[in-house]
């Protein structure tokens, strides 16, 4: 039992990565955009599908089809700019969210049209990890790894290039930032595609460890929110620490209990952090 | 501005009397039941946009859909207990966990955007329970209602009473539409809508009213819920509780337009017809397809015609009459 | 080398600017006085391609700009200091002050030109890493102008820059202010304390209600029993 806890422990330390970066690109697109992008798990699942498309029926190189997975679900990021966020800036936030969840329906069904209802995935053979009694798998070694080279990566982006500066500044003053000589719409359209090639990204971590059907989506746009509001919206220093809470939270309780009980606890946490501390955990008033 | 009610009026009746004598004029019992579904989701989707068209935009609503389900569905199969029993422990149950919900969400002063996150969530929350209960309520295969035939057990030998049933809740919902209209509650929950100081310095009781719609809302979706279980005979975590129906009834509304009385009957009426039509001529292994038509038009609506269907129309109508008033 | 014509600004229904003309011309040192809410932010957002204008035209160095974005304006030479200053609180100074230097042109030479800023304000040096919502009032303004000077802008346009600030700083703002003349730059100053403006304007318009009223040199302003009693208080 020990063994089984120290386990889930690691898995989700390892797990909690990748979520972190998938929380970066939901965060981001909220502090940048200003919209919650409802439709974000579904799009892992559609880079999941173009990388297996890729590769099972061009027969493109693996790595290649990952490559190809991130730049098309980066192009798809640009897209949903320019056809549903463009066009809805300045209307109601709600009606932001309910296009977004409408997008929701029309990109699972496109799936189930084109791909259809079965489970699919690319069968990969990678080698476990032992340490006496404790078991790792090599894809969530990778995986974890990965995602935390990416999110230095993102950081000195962020702080050390023009373009970076740009996002941060058009997140904190719109107006001010045009005074000073940015273009928003350049700014969203570059962060649209990073949030999107970001999703491309999670889904190449996950093909070694998951297979893809058409709601495979759902439940990590849910596990990216929790992560979101519970280490503050638009605060990207707390959503990666508490992706890692949250990530280690559910691995745990899915060992002691159940999946359900663990994603319940998720979404209660998010529940009740929506209504008493909705500036999240690290967050401040403001 | 007369003239049009005058118009929508006349246009009620005619279309109470065709849906009257539907059943008794078509002898298609397929269609029958096509026109049952449109009603019983008009019926809910009416009762979610109570809320909606004050602020409280909902994702949440498949929760009391669940519980008006699955409530009487599992007491009759486990302990024989009749559905009409059932029905009022589950409207109880959904008015319980409404008045909580509601009563947390704008004590924390939760609105907008905000409070339908907090409602997704919820929704989720309820899928996840009765997978997590999967030993009780079948899990995500579902859950099939014994079969006895006894009218005491409220299962019919002739399915139309069912119609009728969702019809009478129909007009039920409409009339209690029109009888928030006139009542003073309206005013000031449009207050709250413009502004919730200002409608804190009328000295309104804002939580109050805003609770008074959502009981009633929560309430009459369990009861849409219950029908539809008690109809199909069939419940499960997809169809009637969860996220994706949340959603499917709020889109209904929002489709036809959830500001005007009519709107979430003509939006169910349109997308019931779509699925089923999608489903018999091209088959169901292109039921995405409809539903790929659905989202794609949702996305349209929602940015060229944020009030509906019906919210246009009339709104085109009130321009022409204004134009030709004006002429005078 | 700014030229306003006819300009009508509007917010919804509202009027706040009815047909304005103003002119600068390169070196000058310009003034807009008036009370609160007579347009005289509204008439330097307009500029800055913030708000677009109803009717008119403004024309810089020969080039309309009445319809630019205002990022192409920075790129033109014009750089706003918003009242307030409203630096990115969350950046830090040396961010601050590089996010100026945004635009292609000024991006080239931002190196050698920080090096200036924090010769001229040696205050900002020590706070380089420092946030800038952390700063002082003073200290914020400072920034502020030094933002927009990382911009390399030919005109610089100040909004209130003296308010809410303690009597000693405004007078180093207006220090500045007459340093920027001394180094050539041409400066339009929107201000309410109009006694100080004055001193250092060599041209100065009067906006009440969204209208001009009164232009001309200090000297005319001083002589004029109206403005007198109603903004000299003398």
């Amino acid at each position: 039992m020990v063994e089984q806890i120290i386990m889930a422990l690691l898995n989700g330390i390892l797990l909690g990565g990748v979520l972190a970066l998938l929380a970066f690109g939901l965060n981001l697109i909220f502090g940048v955009v200003k919209i919650i992008h409802m439709a974000y798990g579904q799009f892992v699942m559609l880079g999941f599908y173009f990388i297996y498309f890729f590769y099972t029926a061009w027969h493109i190189p693996l790595l290649l089809s990952m490559a190809m997975g991130i730049v098309a679900m980066g192009l798809i990021g640009i897209l949903v700019q320019l056809v549903i966020i463009n066009p809805l800036l300045k209307a109601p936030r709600l009606n932001q969210l309910l296009a977004l969840a409408s997008l929701i329906i029309v990109v699972e069904n496109l799936a189930q049209v084109i791909w259809g209802a079965d489970y699919r995935g690319i069968p990969l053979t990678m080698p476990i990890i032992q340490f006496g009694e404790i078991f790792i798998r090599s894809s969530f070694l990778i995986a974890f790894i990965g995602a935390i080279l990416t999110l230095g990566l993102l950081y000195l982006f962020l702080n050390r290039t023009y373009l970076g500066l740009g996002i941060r500044a058009v997140a904190q003053d719109l107006e001010m930032a045009k005074g000073v000589g940015i273009n928003p719409n350049v700014i969203y359209y570059l962060t649209q595609a990073t949030g999107g090639a970001l999703t491309g990204l999670v889904a190449a971590f996950f093909i070694p460890i998951y297979t893809v059907h058409p709601h495979f989506g759902a439940s990590f746009t849910l596990m990216a929110f929790v992560i979101v509001v519970f280490g503050g919206m638009g605060n990207l220093l707390g959503g990666f620490a508490s992706a890692f809470i949250i990530g280690i939270a559910t691995s745990v309780t899915a060992v002691l209990s159940s999946k359900e009980i663990a994603d319940i606890l998720a979404l209660v946490l998010f529940i009740g952090m929506m209504m008493i501390r909705p500036q999240g955990l690290f967050g401040t008033e403001s | 501005m007369q003239l049009i009610s005058k118009f929508s009026r006349s246009g009620l009746m005619l279309l109470l009397i065709l849906l009257i004598m539907l059943p008794f004029l078509i002898s298609s019992s397929y269609l029958t039941h096509i026109v049952t579904l449109i009603l019983l989701w008009s019926f809910v989707a009416t009762a979610w946009a109570y809320m909606a068209r004050f602020g409280m935009v909902s994702l949440g609503h498949g929760v009391f859909l669940g519980i008006g389900a699955y409530f009487p569905t599992l007491m009759f199969n486990y302990w024989g207990v009749t559905p009409w029993i059932g029905i009022f422990v589950g409207l109880v149950v959904a008015i319980v966990i409404a008045a909580i919900l509601g009563y947390t969400c704008f004590r924390f002063g939760l609105l907008g955007d905000y409070f339908a996150l907090v409602t997704l969530a919820v929704a989720e929350v309820s899928a996840l329970v009765i997978m997590a209960l999967r030993e009780i309520t079948g899990g995500s295969l579902g859950y099939t209602l014994r079969s006895t035939g006894r009218l005491a057990d409220m299962q019919f030998a002739d399915k139309r009473v069912f119609y009728f049933m969702a019809l009478i809740l129909l007009i039920g919902a409409m009339y209690i539409w029109r009888r928030i209209d006139k009542s003073p509650v309206r005013l000031a929950l449009t207050a709250i809508e413009e502004s919730e100081i200002a409608a804190a310095s009328l000295g309104v009781s804002v939580i109050r009213y805003k609770m008074m719609i959502t009981l009633l809302s929560a309430a009459l979706t369990a009861l849409g819920g219950s029908l539809y279980a008690q109809y199909v005979t069939y419940v499960s975590p997809d169809t009637i509780a969860g996220v994706g129906v949340s959603l499917s009834v709020c889109f209904k509304a929002i489709l036809g337009g959830m500001f005007a009385v009519l709107g979430p009957f003509v939006g169910s009426a349109i997308i019931v017809s779509l699925e089923e039509y999608v489903r018999i001529s091209l088959g169901t292994s292109f039921l995405g397809l409809s539903q790929i038509i659905f989202g794609v038009s949702l996305l349209l609506m929602i940015i060229f015609m944020p009030r509906g269907i019906m919210g246009s129309m009339s709104m085109a109508v009130a321009k022409r009459l204004n134009r030709i008033s004006a002429r005078h | 080398m700014l030229n306003v014509q006819d300009l009508d600004v509007f917010y919804g229904e509202f009027q706040a600017i009815d047909n304005v003309a103003l002119k600068i011309e390169k070196g000058q040192t310009v003034i807009v006085v008036g009370p609160n809410g007579a347009g005289k932010s509204t008439l330097l957002r307009t500029i800055a391609g913030l708000l677009p204008p109803r009717r008119g035209t403004i024309s810089f160095e020969g080039q309309r700009i009445d319809r630019m974005e205002a990022y192409h304006v920075v790129e033109n030479g014009i750089s706003l200091v918003p009242e307030g200053g409203r630096v990115f609180p969350h950046l830090s100074v040396l961010d601050n002050l590089k996010v100026g230097s945004y635009n292609k042109a000024a991006r080239a030479k931002a190196q050698q030109w920080m090096k200036r800023i924090f010769e001229l304000f040696p205050v900002l040096s020590n706070r380089k890493t420092q946030r800038a919502g952390s700063l002082s009032g003073g200290e914020r303004q400072m920034l502020a102008i030094a933002r927009s000077l990382m911009s390399q802008p030919r005109l610089i346009m100040l909004d209130e820059p003296s308010l809410g600030l303690a009597p000693l700083v405004v007078d180093m703002v207006f220090e500045f202010v007459l340093t920027m003349k001394q180094e050539g730059y041409t400066v339009l100053l929107v201000e309410q304390n109009a006694n100080k403006a004055l001193k250092v304007a060599d041209y100065a318009y009067l906006i009440e209600s969204g209208k001009l009223v009164f232009e001309g040199r200090s000297e005319d302003f001083d002589k004029n029993p109206y403005i007198k009693t109603a903004y000299l208080g003398i």
